[in-house]
């Protein structure tokens, strides 16, 4: 296990280093001390492990393709937008537009998301152990956003594909966005991710509500127009 | 950009090292405003005298402008601890003394003189330049107290100096202080409704507008808290915001969550910066940090 010890050094020296210590070989990794630093192990393209013991600031394991990237405590903006693949762990909370724009993966966060969360996401997955901020899930074109506590305003906006499970209260839904109850398939899909990645939260028999697109702005028609005039 | 930081001391019986905690996290955010730093510092109790800061301008001859006011208020009773620090000159007057009558005594003096905080015990200190700067001119990391506030800028829509940065003072309200991240849209015709009522504006500063709004509700009765809340209401844009009174830290975050801003309470204390990177820069120790929620406001008292 290769070790990183922050310092005083900024994050271009730590990020070059992270990826010395890959192209050297290792597969595992801790960075000591991030210090809440932005941008910390972006667009690692390889299958390796990375512990930040600490917090990390903006845009953590952004771009990410394969890596299993884990934060001891709190992320910034941001974390892991755009990932392709691979797994970011947030022991503590996110801050607003955690997993913004993912197209694969999967995104774990112990703790609570700010606002934004998972916005304009074309894939992957994630999965929120407390509560989460407004407007989560804005624009989903894909993928899976389970919050197993409570979801905040305007959740599920103008959304395309992305499936949303919410097992606390939704403080509000935005535009088109319609509730279901899941299928048995939904449930049991539910219940092995939460076992696999968040078991303190995976609670037997817990209702979970299921929020998918209403569709109705999907395609142009003028005779609803009213449903246009408040969504825009 | 610009970069906010709160921090309140729960114990230490108002000596703790505020400065030298307000400055380090200052530090950590100085590239996100390289235009100004400031911060508004709560010193320990005292005894019911005013501490009066004035601007005497941004550059000339600062000594000649400083006679100038100490001899004005020599007709003011109970002013003492007259010095000239930096660009300001400060004192202090005893708690009968009409503040009104004295501030508009010293500004009608020089149209560069401004009183830049006033109150039992806020001390407000800022200048253009870095949070080095700050402390190379006025020594602000050995101010000790109970909390305070501070602000790096980056202009965006108003000028470069002394008075335009932050925090603001609200102009007659003892003690009242504030830190501005953000834009507040319906700036122009809250300042034209307060101007029509008398209200004078000291710079072009939306900023400006948030201390003016949070003095009239306090003085009309309102808590911080409550007055915290009105504001989401009235005051329109992306904004972060923390306002300090004499016993008060509090914060609001506007209604999109457009702006950042995180925060962390302990046993001991409470921390809220634009980033964490603040926070954990200045306190060490084992703490949890997260951002603060749409609409969310948080106040604590002692």
């Amino acid at each position: 296990m290769a070790e990183i010890a922050c310092g005083s050094r900024d994050t271009r020296e730590i990020n070059a280093e992270i990826k010395r210590t890959i192209a050297a070989g290792d597969r595992d990794i801790v960075v000591k001390d991030p210090g809440a630093r932005h941008n910390l192990g972006v667009a690692v393209l390889a299958p390796v492990r990375i512990r930040f013991a600490g917090s990390v600031g903006y845009y953590c394991a952004g771009m990410s393709d394969g890596p299993h990237i884990e934060i001891d405590e709190s992320a910034g903006w941001g974390l892991a937008e755009s990932m392709m693949s691979g797994e970011i762990v947030v022991r503590g909370s996110a801050g607003n537009g955690a997993a913004a724009a993912i197209r694969g993966g999967t995104v774990v966060i112990h703790g609570d998301a700010a606002a934004r969360l998972g916005v304009s996401m074309k894939g992957g997955a994630v999965l929120v152990a407390g509560n989460c901020g407004y407007m989560a899930g804005f624009m989903g074109q894909k993928g899976a956003l389970v919050v197993c506590g409570d979801v905040g305003d305007a959740f599920a906006d103008s959304m395309y594909e992305t499936v949303c499970f919410v097992g606390g209260r939704i403080g509000g839904l935005g535009t088109d966005a319609v509730v279901e109850s899941p299928s048995k398939e939904d449930a049991a899909w539910l219940d092995a991710r939460l076992a696999q990645h968040l078991p303190e939260a995976r609670k037997r028999g817990q209702d979970f509500q299921k929020i998918v697109a209403g569709r109705k702005l999907w395609n142009f028609d003028k005779r609803e127009w009213k449903v246009w005039q408040e969504a825009l | 950009m610009c970069g906010i930081v709160g921090f309140f001391a729960k114990d230490g019986g108002g000596q703790a090292e505020i400065g030298q905690t307000i400055l380090g996290m200052l530090r950590a955010l100085g590239c996100r405003g390289p235009d100004s730093a400031g911060v508004a510092l709560y010193g320990p109790p005292d005894d019911g005298r005013f501490v009066v800061r004035v601007k005497l301008g941004d550059d000339g001859d600062l000594e000649s402008r400083a006679h100038q006011i100490s001899s004005r208020l020599e007709s003011f009773n109970g002013v003492s601890h007259f010095s000239t620090i930096g660009a300001y000159a400060r004192f202090l007057v005893a708690g009968e003394t009409d503040l009104q009558q004295l501030t508009a005594a010293i500004e009608s003096l020089d149209k560069d003189f401004e009183v830049v905080s006033m109150g039992r015990r806020l001390e407000i200190v800022k200048q253009t330049g870095s949070p080095d700067n700050l402390e190379k001119t006025y020594c602000v990391s050995r101010m000790k107290g109970t909390h305070g506030v501070g602000h790096t800028r980056l202009s965006t829509e108003s000028r470069v100096d002394l008075s335009h940065s932050q925090p603001f003072w609200s102009h007659g309200f003892p003690d009242l202080a504030i830190v501005h991240n953000g834009h507040i849209t319906n700036y122009h015709q809250l300042r034209r409704r307060y101007e029509q009522h008398g209200v004078r504006f000291y710079t072009e500063n939306d900023s400006e507008v948030v201390a003016i709004y949070l003095s009239e509700q306090i003085s009309k009765g309102a808590t911080l808290r409550e007055a915290l809340e009105r504001m989401l209401r009235d005051l329109d844009g992306s904004y972060s915001c923390l306002a300090a009174t004499e016993r008060e830290l509090g914060f609001v975050k506007d209604t999109f969550a457009l702006k950042p801003l995180v925060m962390t309470e302990t046993n001991e204390f409470v921390a809220v910066a634009t980033e964490e990177i603040a926070i954990r820069a200045a306190l060490p120790g084992q703490y949890s940090v997260r951002e603060a929620q749409v609409r969310e406001l948080r106040v604590w008292q002692r």
